[in-house]
């Protein structure tokens, strides 16, 4: 049970939703996009999140669009995580939302709102980074189509009043080997204890991670180790553990330390893997 | 002939409406009238409350009432006298309600506890068990020398925070230290979690003008609840009515009393209107009792041949902040605290600890699944030490007819069964003779463990069941009794016991799915899994009373003695020639004459039992009597190990158990296994994490992690079948047994595939790491 009281609004265009933002916000009222609502209704209910109005986007069609047009692969934020998995345009993007909690919630579960959403593993955002993905983003003010890795630093950097339309990855990205491994602290199901996900750009690995800081990250250091070609597997590790860009997580999912022999760990696994597929 | 019914698997009763969601449980009743009370937690482990402001929630919108420790001083406690319903003067742990707010919904309620401000003054918490029972603790519990008790076997100690100590003093320990070639000692943890039934716990309470109390609750203990609401509000007994539908799940945690207290105040401070008080997730997790932590030290010594000589064990029971049944617990760890062994010297002290945890109560095994635990754990590490298989160190010193339990009480064919032909079957069942440890070629090392288990209730010894079956006109029989259906399936074992009995078709026994205290007859409490004994023995003597009635009727009408006949397929016949007889629907409601005279009315049957023989423990030696009889089993795990990464995977359990005699095959069989899963669940990730203030981090399920379906290994169960005397038709109790032994069993696996030591639980990868980091270090 959500024991406030709020306005929910389901428009039946981008325009009419970025309006709506903005004249609710003019209001004064704390407004939110609503996509599956797995975070709003779970956390509403113990008043960890509140708010006086929310504006449903699942009705908006460039929201729930989910193809290629040309070279590019189009896929709208309201896209379930189980559509990705089940449509399966971007085999890496599937293999990832799979591992994000259960069947029954991936149904729910927008691709927007993994990326927005309050809780820190945004898993689904590790294939876009590496993807090198542009996002289309929108408000009253307008429209404006940028990349990924410009607007996401820690959690995706937003307008006021803005929207996630759409994400568009380039066709050749979807083609390319790819590694997934996620570890928890015991379960099939849970948030990740590290979760990695890895492209091979013809030579270059991309690779960004989640769990191991408080967002999710990639970070050309850490790439730039990866692909040295001078360095041992056991050296590029170590380098990699050293420079990571921010504050371990060390909380009753899994200590520093531990995370730390995990991403040695998975790395390994990783390099290996494409190695073998050569 | 009828068909027999006992040992054919019979679809629950209840099946049908649980899988189509018709089946509707306690908070599922909500009429127009019912008022909803919301709790305000406290946020502190342990703080002295200085004022609390009630006048913001008082004037929000459809709040009625709001409530505090000040408007309710009672004290609660199955054992102790020491809980308040709604905290006062003081909280103790973090979660504990403070105030209770009476509104027209629950959305009101909820915004009138936030408007509630309460100031605290933070006391330092006892967050572990070393401090609670060091020199000068800080006192969980000042006044603990001047409560009053429920029970009168326990023995706190003043000026400490301990609140009970059960002893065991059984042979010469001198003498069996001196035969012991070879002695093991180790320390074992075990955290604190929940029960995480599927039904959140919830009570309604309406006070009617006559002052007739109606409790609608979720509950195990419906008689329970009716005679400590009487002792604690001083109302007549009679003036209450405790009514139980279907209950969705309970493991022990439904045992207790905790919400009914809450549900009736806040009835009484609305004028006596219907009010329901029902836990979120949350609120059932830190402000409901939960299951206890145990800490164990155990030293055991045998023979170079592997004949144990000596036991002693020291238990510290962390029981929370409050008392509840949790000292039961201690003693049960105690009473059974050799495991299935014979073992003629034991030393044993199980101290009851106050902490500032969230407090505790009965949870499935009933302090078991810590005894079990440690005492496997010390005999796989023996039969390391003496380079002995486990499973012949099980064998050679399993506990047999004559032998004597902890508490001194005999050991028989019949009260115990057999253990060793569990451990034979067993080790078939999970190839044992394939070899415990091996390794793959890939690097995965595959390895088995295993563990024993033997439980007996614990329940008061003069604990009662009573059973009624009235009828129908078309012959058809209704059953009556106390036992709430919380998931095992015993409104259905009642009905085949029943039937079996009368040799006609289940289908034709009506069971009341729900107990009302008013018109059910007493069951002590649905625990202990004690229902097919007790209740069932009620039943099959209300069977008997039925039968002879029938057959008194049945002489009427058929002209002869009721010793000439006998009952079958709802006829009355006569044994000599079956096709003379009478229909049940004939006479069930009177006989009639041809002329229209009539004789004898309807036939109401009754049955009761009580528990037998049973003492409790001596204070300084432990000798008595817990309960009739032991089950005893042995399981194994099967697990894979992949040393590269730390991480595990379950691939296989098995149970076999000395049931006596499975009435419902698949029944019991899902019981069994249900119990493992728990057993993987306490092996794996349940616990209770607290912060260095005692503040509770895993409040929801997002960081408190249960088995989910899908991650369990394939389970294989099966039984063995040694009869127990004066049990119906042989059957043991099995319910809870299924969790006890696997913990153990798991962790026996996991030191035998990473050669490290696992005597803490839950084991996680991250715990296999460390203990490899510790190692290389």
């Amino acid at each position: 049970m959500i024991p406030f009281e709020f306005e929910y609004y389901k428009p039946d265009t981008v325009e009419e939703a970025v309006n709506l933002y903005d004249s609710l916000s003019n209001k004064n009222k704390k407004v939110i996009y609503y996509g599956g609502g797995t975070e709003f209704i779970s956390m509403a209910r113990r008043y960890n999140m509140y708010a006086d109005a929310v504006i449903d986007i699942k009705a908006i069609p460039e929201c729930n669009e989910f193809d290629f047009d040309g070279d590019d692969l189009y896929i709208g934020s309201a896209v379930s995580l189980s559509q990705i998995a089940d449509i399966n345009k971007f085999p890496l993007l599937s293999l990832v939302v799979k591992r994000i909690a259960d069947h029954t919630i991936q149904d729910k579960i927008t691709l927007g709102g993994n990326i927005i959403g309050t809780i820190i593993y945004k898993e689904s955002i590790l294939p876009l980074l590496i993807a090198n993905s542009d996002v289309v983003l929108e408000n009253k003010t307008g429209k404006r189509r940028v990349s990924l890795n410009k607007v996401f630093n820690k959690k995706l950097l937003l307008d006021e009043g803005e929207m996630l339309v759409q994400v568009i990855v380039k066709k050749e990205y979807v083609n390319f080997p790819y590694q997934h491994v996620k570890r928890t602290k015991n379960e099939k199901i849970d948030y990740p204890l590290l979760s990695v996900s890895a492209l091979k750009d013809n030579d270059t690995i991309n690779v960004a991670f989640s769990g191991l800081c408080e967002y999710p990250f990639r970070a050309k250091k850490i790439e730039k180790i990866l692909n040295e070609d001078s360095l041992a597997k056991k050296d590029k590790i170590d380098e990699i553990i050293k420079n990571i860009p921010g504050e371990i997580l060390h909380d009753v999912g899994g200590t520093k330390e531990y995370r730390k022999f995990m991403l040695g760990a998975i790395i390994s696994e990783i390099l290996d893997s494409f190695q073998e597929e050569e | 002939m009828e068909k027999p019914k006992i040992g054919v698997d019979t679809k629950r009763l209840e099946a049908w409406d649980k899988v189509t969601g018709t089946a509707k449980y306690n908070a599922d009743f909500i009429t127009p009238d019912t008022l909803h009370a919301v709790m305000l937690a406290s946020p502190y482990a342990h703080a002295k409350i200085k004022k609390i402001d009630i006048k913001k929630a008082l004037k929000s919108e459809g709040v009625l009432a709001v409530i505090t420790g000040e408007d309710a001083p009672y004290l609660t406690g199955s054992m102790i006298h020491d809980r308040p319903p709604i905290a006062r003067d003081r909280v103790r742990y973090f979660g504990e309600p403070v105030a209770v707010v009476v509104a027209n919904t629950e959305e009101q309620g909820m915004k009138g506890v936030s408007l509630i401000d309460v100031k605290y003054e933070e006391l330092p918490a006892v967050n572990k068990i070393k401090d609670a029972i060091k020199e000068n603790p800080i006192l969980i519990h000042k006044d603990l020398s001047r409560y009053t008790y429920a029970a009168t076997d326990i023995y706190p100690k003043a000026n400490t925070n301990i609140m009970d100590h059960v002893k065991i003093r059984k042979g010469n320990m001198k003498l069996g230290w001196s035969e012991s070639d070879v002695v093991v000692e180790s320390t074992f943890f075990l955290p604190q979690s929940d029960h995480i039934a599927m039904e959140t716990r919830n009570s309604a309470a309406q006070i009617m003008h006559d002052g007739t109390v109606i409790i609608n609750t979720s509950t195990q203990g419906p008689f329970a609840v009716k005679e400590e609401l009487s002792d604690i509000f001083k109302i007549p007994e009679g003036k209450i009515i405790v009514k139980t539908p279907l209950v969705g799940g309970a493991f022990g945690g439904k045992a207790t009393i905790q919400l009914e207290y809450i549900a009736y105040l806040a009835s009484l401070a609305v004028g006596g209107k219907k009010v329901l008080v029902r836990n979120t997730r949350e609120e059932d997790i830190m402000s409901s009792p939960g299951k206890l932590g145990v800490e164990g030290y155990v030293k055991i010594g045998a023979t170079y041949d592997g004949m144990i000589k000596a036991l002693e064990c020291i238990y510290y029971v962390d029981c929370g902040a409050y008392a509840d049944t949790a000292p039961r617990m201690a003693k049960s760890i105690a009473s059974d605290c050799s495991g299935p062994y014979n073992i003629e010297n034991i030393y044993c002290d199980s101290y009851s600890v106050y902490t500032n945890h969230g407090y505790t109560t009965s949870f499935r095994g009933f302090g078991h699944t810590a005894s079990t635990f440690c005492i496997e754990r010390i005999l796989d590490k023996l039969a390391k030490k003496l380079s002995m298989d486990p499973s012949e160190l099980r064998i050679k010193n399993a506990i047999k007819e004559n032998d004597t339990s902890p508490t001194q009480d005999k050991i028989t064919l019949s009260n115990t069964g057999d253990l060793n032909a569990c451990i034979n079957k067993l080790k078939k069942l999970i190839n044992w003779e394939e070899g415990t440890l091996i390794e793959n070629e890939d690097g995965m090392i595959k390895a088995k463990g295993m563990a024993c288990l033997w439980k007996t209730s614990n329940s008061p010894t003069d604990a009662t069941s009573g059973a009624i079956i009235t009828t129908n006109s078309d012959g058809s029989l209704n059953l009556n009794f106390g036992a709430t259906e919380i998931g095992p399936g015993m409104k259905t074992t009642m009905a085949m016991l029943l039937a079996e009995k009368l040799k006609m078709g289940v289908e034709k026994i009506h069971v009341f799915m729900d107990v009302n205290t008013q018109v059910s007859p007493m069951h002590w409490k649905t625990v202990a899994s004690m229902t097919t004994f007790m209740v069932g023995n009620a039943v099959l003597k209300a069977a008997d009373d039925l039968i002879k009635q029938l057959k008194q009727v049945g002489a009427i009408a058929l002209k002869c003695q009721p010793e000439d006949l006998d009952v079958g397929n709802e006829m009355i016949y006569m044994k000599t020639d079956p096709s003379k007889f009478v229909f049940f629907k004939d006479v069930v409601h009177g006989y009639k004459y041809e002329n229209g005279n009539a004789v004898w009315g309807e036939i109401i049957a009754k049955g009761n039992f009580i528990m037998r023989q049973l003492t409790p423990l001596d204070k300084e030696t432990g000798k008595g009597k817990s309960g009739m009889s032991w089950t005893v089993g042995a399981q194994a795990v099967e697990i894979e190990y992949d040393p590269r990464m730390h991480t595990y995977r379950l691939i296989k359990a098995a149970t076999v158990m000395d049931v006596g005699k499975t009435i419902n095959p698949k029944t019991s069989k899902g019981l069994v296994m249900g119990g493992m899963n728990m057993g993987f669940g306490l092996a794996t990730r349940e616990e209770f994490i607290h912060d260095d203030d005692c503040i509770l981090q895993t409040t929801s399920l997002r960081t408190y992690k249960v088995m989910r379906f899908g991650e369990q290994p394939e389970y294989i169960v099966d039984f063995v079948e040694t009869p127990q005397m004066g049990a119906p038709f042989g059957a043991r109790g099995l319910a809870e047994h299924g969790i006890l032994g696997i913990p153990a069993a798991f962790a026996n696996a996991m030191s035998l595939a990473t050669k490290e030591e696992f005597d803490t639980l839950p084991i996680f990868p991250e715990t296999i790491y460390k203990k490899k980091k510790e190692v290389e270090q």
